[in-house]
């Protein structure tokens, strides 16, 4: 059976909207075959969280913190819940041998969310026109989680220098969020890869 | 617009939040034998105060997690968030 993403049928690629400068412009694509798995540290557990490393990273322990290397990422989703966004289709293994079922809830989300990337100088500026995070104050490895136009997303910067932003919605979600981003896109234009 | 403390991720727009009634009802004791006006007051009445109230919110499209809020019902005035197991 192959995986057919939320936005299979959906995601067009070329250039659209009225762009000046096609070098200058959002691109907007679909991430596609990550591992999204969400984890929940029982509130009675004895497990120090400090204490686990995943392929070196440690959970974050601050609100919109993100730690990560090359392939993971581990979001801060609350207290004592992480997001982990991984390449690696081997992470659910590695996760189990470090989070045993006693004292962790691990969850394979990957299946159930849309993933959007918005790359560009002006990506912020996309996701403000519906989201009521303070984006002049959002960094390289933070993310939050919020609404854009009433659907619940999750934000992950992932660089810096070129703005580029990973936004999570419910799966069932993703054609309405993707239209009200390549809507919000129309403006200054964008390329869709 | 209500900007609301979070008590876990910080300052946050009200579109984030849901409200969850007075948070100073507090439920009848398990095997107390309570009259069923007790538990009718519980489950149905509430007071509608002008002015300071104590409030239940959800950070539903955030961190998930509910805190209380003291909040002012003519002014909107937010004084004081804090954890549900924290005093307000």
């Amino acid at each position: 059976m192959t995986p057919l993403s939320a936005l299979n049928k959906l995601h067009q690629k070329g250039l659209f909207g009225d762009y000046k400068n096609k070098n200058e412009i959002i691109s907007v694509s679909e991430l596609k075959n990550l591992k999204i798995i969400q984890i929940f540290h029982y509130r009675k557990s004895n497990i120090k969280i400090s204490s686990i490393n995943l392929d070196n990273i440690k959970f974050p322990e601050n609100s919109m913190q993100v730690n990560s290397n090359d392939e993971t990422r581990i979001l801060w989703n609350g207290p004592n819940n992480w997001l982990i966004i991984s390449k690696n289709k081997d992470i659910l293994k590695k996760i189990k041998k470090k989070c045993d079922d006693k004292n962790f809830a691990v969850t394979d989300l990957s299946h159930s969310r849309t993933v959007i990337e918005l790359k560009g100088n002006n990506s912020k500026e996309i996701l403000k026109k519906g989201c009521p995070i303070n984006f002049n104050e959002f960094k390289l490895n933070n993310c939050a989680n919020s609404v854009f136009h009433g659907i619940t997303i999750t934000i992950d910067m992932t660089d810096e220098n070129l703005e580029t932003l990973r936004i999570l919605a419910l799966r069932s979600f993703g054609e309405s969020l993707y239209h009200g981003i390549t809507d919000a896109c129309l403006e200054d234009g964008y390329q869709g890869i | 617009m209500l900007e609301i403390k979070c008590p876990y991720c910080g300052k946050r727009s009200q579109n984030e939040f849901s409200y969850g009634g007075d948070a100073s009802v507090k439920r009848p004791d398990l095997e107390k034998e309570i009259s069923d006006q007790d538990w009718d007051n519980f489950v149905y009445f509430r007071n509608n105060p002008r002015g300071k109230h104590s409030e239940l919110w959800q950070h539903i499209s955030g961190c998930r997690q509910w805190f209380k809020v003291s909040r002012d019902t003519v002014s909107h005035e937010i004084f004081k968030t804090a954890k549900l197991n924290e005093e307000l």
